[in-house]
């Protein structure tokens, strides 16, 4: 019997994004009718190889065949042309129209002289929505605004868009993140129907017992490359971590400090919004605390709950023993927190303004200074930033004059002339080179060690694994694992972030 | 309550129409005669048509602020048309044609330049009203170059025993229910609703972007028509209020600005209040400079009452 050939085979994939290798040797094969699990810690390529396959990224090189056919998969359209969708966690719906109107957004019934068949496309709704029915909630149908549905409702619409446009293969990227059990159930019997009839599958999950619950083959990632291909019942979680880690032998950590005894400084009580849930810990003096897991588990809407950015919905945050509840960042850069983001072009630059303004502004908040004497601002800026071995023409050069790491460094600095009591770094290493990053880590130790208390966020292990005493790993929403001492490691870290006990 | 208003704001609107006529009705008893009643209409008939065109280009999630210009540069190629094809039946419906087909390129280059270019719709729209407004000085300097009888005695007057007027305002509500009913509406309320979700569910934003700002040119296109057959000549410095007019009536209809919410009757409606809020202040024997006061004043209240609505 000749076999039919897989849905899909990704063979020798690589991306570069500027100077940084987000896949070098990407592989992937999914057969007819499979449902096929891609895993990796942070950073491995998983989401790339993804946006690759839904041609919203294009390679750079290698063969990607759909049903045994070559394609180059240029563009979102094109992806679909060739029988692949792929579920958004976010930005795929329009708040504004129904539920039948976002499932069918641009792939309406029509009718004679085509007018929307409304009728044809609310039943078809409607008999979609059936499928989650009982475990979807009274408010729930074709004529329901998206704008008035529950997180887990919004989710569910968003499987059910994906699966009105009848797809040979799909691509679920954390497409359970906001359900509850019972519609997890629900979605699982769906996916193995979709295989009965065909329809293959790449799952993407941070939780291992769901891959292990429905997939019936594994791809491991690390680095950019695929390290294994695994058939899930050849194979055990235990064994899966591993493969995701690497075989790495961590040596004494650099610039490792004895856990800190310092007072609490910081106690959040309880806190949730958004994806949050109940998260409460305790921060002391002086202590770098990391926020571990995989990438988008509230590790950042904890970070902007606390700046002011976002706020909480619920729960209560305490400061040196006395409440804080900012509103927005300029509250709590009062209240004596700091944020240095990632995301420098978004969080953080005033494009175009001089390293000097750049610097100063948070000072200037802080302090709600009225009237700014430049020349004093400068004398005060230029003895700290040149602490800081960073290189600049001068405190007037425009801040895009520097190199990412460069203006990280200044961005920092604008936190330590504000003295904050407590630091949020998001992702604060993302697009800078090791030298710099180097210099950023001693920046930060240095402050801990005056007493400010560091929570930072990473997307690379290595970062908080370098720089904490303590991770606490963040899956769905929740704390899930509360590191320190000897479980952490790498190995740990990737099994807490994959929902297995420690 | 609610769940009728919910994306029904115009019922409000239809509200406080029916007040003002009652009131209107109670100032000047006459009000109600057919007559008075088409006068009335040929009056707010213009602001219709360019609301309603407006709210295409409101709901895709951008703004015109051109129209007001287009209707002036309409109204100067049509009369400047027929003059010079010599004001015979021909040279009318040539003046037509082409004062419709410039309505059409105006949109065209604001949809062109906003999808196309990505250029601020606000600051777009201002700069090409300034173009349009140039060129319509430029072919007609001066106010004049009446249009031949039989223009504005077909506007005047009507076919099938109906005024023309209300021929055109039928054709307008029987044109804005079928563009409701092509897929063109919800994709241009995804576009203006969430454009991201719009352009990652694969729509071609750029081109429903430019097909309201035809819409918007052709709506104004047919405005400066009706226009011209009420002032039976042209006149480069015409419909100058109209570009703001129109948001307030779409504003008034239930539209809202971000886009994505709301339809043309809202705002077929809403000119129809602006139009009466004019009446009731003249027959209330208010002074006219209250007229442009408690209009800004309603918009306002219009818009906080958008807002609350949004913040529930």
């Amino acid at each position: 019997m000749p076999d039919a050939p897989d849905a899909l085979t990704a063979t020798g994939v690589t991306k570069r994004f500027g100077a940084v290798v987000a896949l070098s040797d990407a592989r992937l094969r999914v057969g007819r009718g499979e449902v096929h699990a891609l895993l990796g810690a942070n950073g491995c390529g998983k989401s790339t190889l993804c946006k690759i396959i839904a041609g919203t990224v294009a390679r750079d090189s290698g063969d990607i065949r759909v049903d045994g056919e070559a394609r180059p998969l240029a563009s979102p359209r094109a992806a679909e042309a060739a029988g692949i969708a792929i579920f958004y966690q976010e930005l795929s719906l329009v708040p504004q129209l129904t539920v039948a109107e976002n499932i069918h957004l641009g792939h309406e019934p029509r009718g004679a002289g085509g007018f929307v068949d409304r009728t044809a496309r609310d039943e078809s709704t409607d008999h979609l929505i059936g499928r989650f029915a009982g475990v979807a909630g009274d408010t729930f149908s074709a004529k329901t605004r998206v704008a008035d549905l529950s997180p887990d409702q919004r989710q569910i619409t968003e499987i059910l868009k994906v699966l009105a446009r009848r797809p040979r293969l799909i691509i679920f990227d954390e497409a359970t993140a906001a359900l509850d059990r019972r519609q997890v159930d629900v979605f699982f019997s769906i996916v193995r129907d979709l295989r009965a009839e065909g329809v293959s599958s790449i799952f993407i999950s941070h939780r291992l017992d769901e891959v292990f619950a429905v997939a019936d083959r594994i791809t491991v990632m690390r680095n950019g490359e695929t390290v294994g291909d695994f058939a899930v019942a050849e194979t055990d979680p235990e064994a899966i971590v591993r493969e995701m880690v690497g075989d790495v032998r961590l040596g004494p950590r650099p610039g490792k400090r004895p856990a800190a005894g310092g007072e609490p400084r910081l106690v959040v009580d309880g806190v949730g919004g958004g994806r949050l849930k109940d998260v409460r810990f305790t921060a002391r003096k002086g202590e770098i605390l990391g926020l571990g897991g995989l990438q988008g588990q509230g590790q950042k809407r904890l970070l902007a709950g606390l700046f002011g950015a976002e706020p909480f919905t619920s729960g209560a945050v305490l400061l040196d023993g006395a409440p804080v509840a900012p509103r927005r960042p300029a509250d709590a850069i009062r209240a004596g927190f700091g944020l240095v983001s990632g995301d420098r072009g978004r969080d953080a630059a005033f494009p175009g303004r001089s390293i000097l303004e750049n610097a100063a502004m948070a000072s200037l908040v802080r302090e709600k200074a009225h009237l700014i004497l430049a020349r004093r601002l400068s004398a005060r800026f230029d003895r700290m930033l040149a602490g800081l071995k960073t290189r600049y023409a001068g405190l007037g050069a425009p801040i895009g004059s520097l190199s990412g790491g460069n203006q990280q460094k200044i961005f920092i600095a604008r936190w330590l002339a504000a003295r904050p009591l407590v630091l949020l770094l998001d992702d604060p290493t993302k697009g800078i080179d090791l030298g710099a990053k180097a210099d950023f880590f001693a920046i930060i130790r240095a402050l801990a060690e005056t007493g400010t208390t560091v929570l930072i966020y990473s997307s690379e292990d290595a970062d908080l694994l370098s720089l904490c005493q303590r991770v606490l790993v963040f899956n769905g929403g929740r704390i899930t694992a509360d590191l320190s001492g000897p479980a952490l490691d790498a190995v740990g870290l990737t099994r807490a972030a994959y929902g297995e006990a420690a | 309550m609610q769940a009728l208003l919910d994306g029904r704001l115009w019922l409000i609107t239809l509200g406080a129409l029916l007040v003002l006529v009652g009131v209107n009705t109670a100032l000047q008893p006459n009000f109600l005669d057919p007559s008075v009643l088409q006068s009335n209409l040929t009056t707010f008939l213009p602001l219709v048509l360019v609301a309603v065109g407006q709210t295409y280009v409101v709901l895709g999630g951008d703004i015109d602020l051109s129209v007001g210009a287009i209707v002036a540069l309409v109204n100067v190629t049509t009369v400047s048309v027929i003059a010079a094809l010599g004001g015979t039946n021909e040279a009318v419906l040539a003046g037509l044609a082409a004062g419709i087909g410039v309505g059409l390129a105006c949109g065209l280059v604001n949809g062109l330049v906003v999808a196309v270019l990505r250029f601020q719709p606000i600051v777009t729209t201002f700069a090409t009203g300034i173009v349009f407004s140039g060129l319509a000085l430029r072919i007609l300097p001066d106010a004049g170059l009446p249009v031949p009888e039989v223009f504005w005695r077909g506007y005047a007057g009507g076919a099938f025993g109906l005024p023309t007027v209300v021929i055109v305002l039928a054709a307008v509500v029987a044109v804005t229910a079928v563009v409701a009913r092509r897929p063109f509406a919800i994709r241009l309320k995804a576009v203006g609703g969430q454009r991201a979700a719009a352009f990652q569910t694969g729509l071609a934003v750029g081109r429903l972007r430019v097909g309201a700002y035809l819409l918007s040119g052709l709506f104004a296109a047919l405005a400066s028509l009706c226009l011209t057959g009420e002032t039976a000549s042209g006149d480069p410095l015409m419909g100058q209020t109209l570009a703001l007019s129109s948001i307030s009536a779409v504003v008034l209809g239930g539209t809202a600005l971000a886009g994505g919410v709301g339809g043309p009757l809202g705002s077929l409606l809403g000119a129809l209040v602006l139009g009466m809020i004019g009446n009731v202040i003249f027959f209330a024997g208010l002074p006219f400079e209250y007229q442009t006061l408690v209009q800004g004043l309603i918009v306002l209240a219009a818009l906080a009452g958008g807002v609350l609505v949004a913040r529930r």
